[in-house]
């Protein structure tokens, strides 16, 4: 079943004026974008920077409206409006936020913090024990619940995020570049963990990395943005081997890789 | 995850603001709640009897409308081609009492100007020179500036004026100190108002260049092998254009904030010009000086902004280089401010426990003895006694104003992106002794007047800490993960907003006590605050100033209390304005 789908969505921001008095010039930063998630798919979203990556997300997560065509979730309309609003919408799609060092308050607990959108969200059912399942399907220690996040180390901390999001049970979580923050060892146990947790969750995964390999690592089916345009899409493998845009190689090059013959 | 403020936008607000603050001046006449024609007669004839006649011939007259709108659209017209009407003490047209004052007021901001500059050089050059080498903790000589710096930025013009007063002009008669007949009765006033202000200015360029001496070009350049010299002049430079648009502000404020200079020499500028008029109830003329001196604000911070733009470029100016609030001051020992405070407190206590109204007129202006340690006043009153209880109102006055302006500044602050510019931006370029001239002209004199301009003034950097602090709450990565979690508006400001906020605005509004007891003693100074027989430090200080000669040790101690308040208030920020890292 299709959750999340845009079809023909178009963004355009206003761009830094050549001269004082002149007019402003408008940068077309998503042009035309379609794209469908089902139930339970792990997709990813790659491009360069600027590729249109983050305001896709942005328009997804109903933060911002497009300028043409229209974001749907199971059918419905989305469009930004006052959180109370919009609260079905926010207990189907999770977000894990970008940087792990900054997405938490450094007054709440752990408790606090996955918490949060339980009772923003109004979600009924016994709290208590859904924030100890959410630290437990995240390899937390429900020990920690009182603790600070700021005692936490780094993948914690990530972990922590993904908690959060876990919590109200949503149908989709939507990750924004969870492992750029993160070093190498960690990055890896993220995005296993994310895949992990999507699966036993049953819930739709939306990752959104610059890094080709972080996408096939955690995805199953991907996405290359390109200049605001999606340039091309499909089963991650096959663009991983056979890649048919220019972006998409690209992409692979940039992949690091030990020279042949360097041995550990 | 915020939209950018259009620049549209905040031009337009600040016009509005502007515009707003204009029609405010134009209705002054009819705020005051009765008959303007019945405060011009009062205004000439002090306590005589007002018949229906002559209340008719002044409206004539002076072509006074019956009701404030069209009075303020009238004015407003008038004022637009240049005729800002006329006086309703002296009877001449306002224009011709405003043009030779700004001419005083000009050449004497222009004089402090130079002082400024001077000081603020002589300030900053010595520690842009300690950042441009390789240690990373500056050395002792850069330190003892940054702790002159400290303390000449927090000298109260008041006080500073009244010591240079007592000291120069009158002890050592070195040169005159009352009138404008030349360059020599210059120099006082411009080393009055001008040694604060480049303080101030140097402050300003110091934090610029801390932030500046940590950017990734400074490594470059000095791992290029570049020259000493070459940096400092780099640091100073980049420091400077960032903190242009504030220093322009301050400079912006000598026209403005001369008043009290201007009083105290007698020089007959703006200040002096609106000081009296506000004092006569005469408001067209107050009117003329607070319009001339919004516009000269407006144009200096207007100026200020475009200049950095040009310094800058578009994409520079568009990065937030610097926080505006005062983030980091220098930190000085902890054991200063406090042993200052001590060494306040005692004489305070000391005085607190005699009795400040005995009058003994076969003792009056005795010098210090063991008696009255003080000596005492021109009606034989313990000056120790008035010093005490004129700090308990001065500071206490002080106190509740700061509270006040807490609350407001929260409730203003914690508001989005409608706060952002507009009144609060204007207050906060105003010079603090106008808000309290115009508040007076319209309310009369009074501690309450006093009390409601201090309020004013106080809550503006407050509100300005807040939303600063507010700001960076908002740019948070917590802030935006809390809204995806579907938080309110409700959720957000009691979860994450207050939180973040009341615990470093409560330690900065205990900061800006001194300070605003300043602004206080200035208008008691002035005779806009406190009654003359109130013990309060700026009224005594105004008192003591008719005695200079008889009694040079009669304003020793309100100028110094209002010299420690002062460096108090310096250090202060350092102490408890300090965020606790996160």
């Amino acid at each position: 079943m299709t959750l999340l789908t845009a079809a023909g969505v178009t963004k355009r921001y206003p761009a830094a004026r050549r001269h004082p008095l002149g007019r402003r010039p408008v940068r077309t930063v998503l042009d035309a974008v379609d794209l469908a998630v089902s139930a339970g798919e792990r997709l990813g979203i790659v491009g360069g920077s600027g590729a249109g990556k983050s305001t896709l997300l942005r328009l997804l997560l109903a933060v911002e409206a497009p300028d043409a065509g229209e974001v749907r979730f199971r059918g419905r309309l989305l469009r930004p409006a006052a959180p109370g609003r919009l609260r079905w919408f926010r207990r189907e799609v999770q977000f894990v936020a970008q940087d792990p060092y900054a997405a938490f308050s450094p007054r709440m607990t752990v408790r606090d913090v996955v918490s949060e959108p339980l009772r923003c969200l109004r979600v009924p059912g016994d709290h208590p024990r859904r924030i100890d399942e959410s630290l437990r399907a995240v390899q937390l220690d429900p020990a920690l619940a009182s603790r600070l996040p700021s005692t936490l180390s780094g993948g914690q901390r990530q972990r922590l995020a993904l908690a959060r999001a876990l919590a109200p049970r949503p149908a989709v979580l939507v990750a924004d570049e969870p492992i750029s923050a993160l070093d190498a060892p960690v990055r890896v146990a993220v995005l296993d963990l994310l895949r992990e947790v999507t699966v036993a969750t049953g819930s739709a995964l939306v990752l959104v990395a610059h890094d080709l390999a972080a996408v096939r690592r955690a995805c199953t089916r991907v996405v290359v943005l390109d200049q605001g345009r999606v340039v091309e899409s499909g089963p991650v493998d096959q663009v991983f081997r056979t890649p048919r845009s220019a972006a998409a190689r690209n992409l692979i090059e940039a992949i690091p890789r030990l020279p042949s013959g360097v041995t550990r | 995850m915020t939209g950018r403020p259009h620049r549209l936008g905040r031009v337009g607000a600040l016009a509005c603001a502007v515009g707003a603050l204009t029609v405010v001046v134009a209705a002054l006449p009819w705020l005051r709640g009765d008959d303007p024609a019945r405060s011009v007669l009062r205004a000439r004839l002090e306590d005589r009897e007002i018949d229906p006649a002559a209340l008719a011939a002044v409206r004539s007259e002076l072509h006074l409308a019956g009701n404030p709108l069209q009075g303020a659209a009238d004015w407003l017209i008038a004022a637009a081609r240049g005729d800002f009407g006329t006086s309703w003490v002296a009877g001449v047209p306002v224009r011709d009492l405003l043009l030779p004052a700004a001419g005083a007021s000009a050449s004497l901001a222009a004089a402090a100007s130079v002082v400024a500059v001077v000081v603020g050089v002589a300030l900053v050059a010595p520690v842009a020179w300690a950042l441009s080498g390789e240690r990373r903790s500056p050395g002792r000589c850069a330190r003892g500036v940054r702790v002159a710096g400290a303390v000449v930025a927090a000298l109260s013009e008041v006080a500073l004026a009244a010591a240079l007063l007592i000291l120069v002009g009158v002890r050592w008669r070195l040169v005159p100190v009352a009138g404008w007949f030349g360059p020599s009765y210059m120099l006082l006033p411009a080393l009055a108002l001008g040694v604060p202000t480049g303080g101030l200015f140097a402050r300003l360029v110091v934090i610029a260049a801390d932030v500046t001496a940590e950017e990734p070009w400074v490594r470059t350049w000095r791992a290029v092998g570049c020259g000493r010299i070459t940096l400092t002049a780099g640091i100073v430079r980049r420091a400077v254009t960032v903190a242009v648009p504030q220093v322009a502000v301050l400079f912006a404020g000598l026209l403005g904030g001369a008043v009290v200079v201007e009083q105290m020499f007698a020089v007959p500028g703006l200040g002096r010009l609106s000081l009296q008029a506000a004092l006569a109830q005469d408001l067209p003329v107050v009117q003329g000086c607070v319009l001339t001196l919004v516009l000269a604000g407006t144009a200096a911070g207007a100026s200020g902004i475009v200049a950095q733009r040009v310094m800058l470029g578009a994409a520079g100016a568009a990065a937030t280089l610097v926080p505006a609030a005062p983030a980091r001051s220098l930190r000085p020992r902890r054991r200063t401010p406090l042993v200052m405070a001590a060494v306040l407190t005692a004489p305070i206590l000391a005085g607190l426990l005699r009795d400040p109204h005995g009058v003994r007129l076969e003792q009056r202006l005795s010098v210090p003895s063991w008696a009255y340690p003080l000596g005492t006043d021109p009606v034989g009153r313990d000056v120790l006694a008035r010093f005490g209880h004129g700090a308990v109102l001065t500071i206490g006055l002080a106190a509740a104003v700061t509270a006040a302006g807490l609350l407001v500044g929260l409730v203003v602050g914690l508001r989005g992106s409608a706060a952002r510019v507009g009144v609060v931006d204007i207050l906060n370029a105003l010079p603090f002794v106008l808000i309290g001239l115009t508040i007076a002209a319209v309310l009369g004199p009074g501690l309450v007047s006093a009390a409601i301009s201090a309020a004013l003034v106080a809550c503006v950097p407050i509100v300005v800490h807040t939303r600063s602090l507010a700001a960076e709450v908002r740019a948070s990565g917590y802030h935006q993960a809390a809204v995806l979690a579907g938080a309110g508006a409700g959720w957000i400001l009691r979860r994450h907003l207050l939180p973040a906020v009341i615990g470093p605005v409560l330690a900065y509004a205990v900061t800006r006590v001194p300070s605003t007891a300043l602004a206080i003693a200035a208008l008691g100074f002035l005779g806009i605050g406190a009654g003359h027989d109130t013990p309060e430090w700026g009224a005594e200080l105004s008192v003591a100033l008719d005695y200079l000669e008889r009694a040079p040790t009669l304003a020793a101690a309100p100028v110094l209390g209002l010299i420690l308040l002062g460096v108090l208030a310096g250090f202060a920020p350092a102490e408890l304005g300090q965020r606790p890292a996160d």
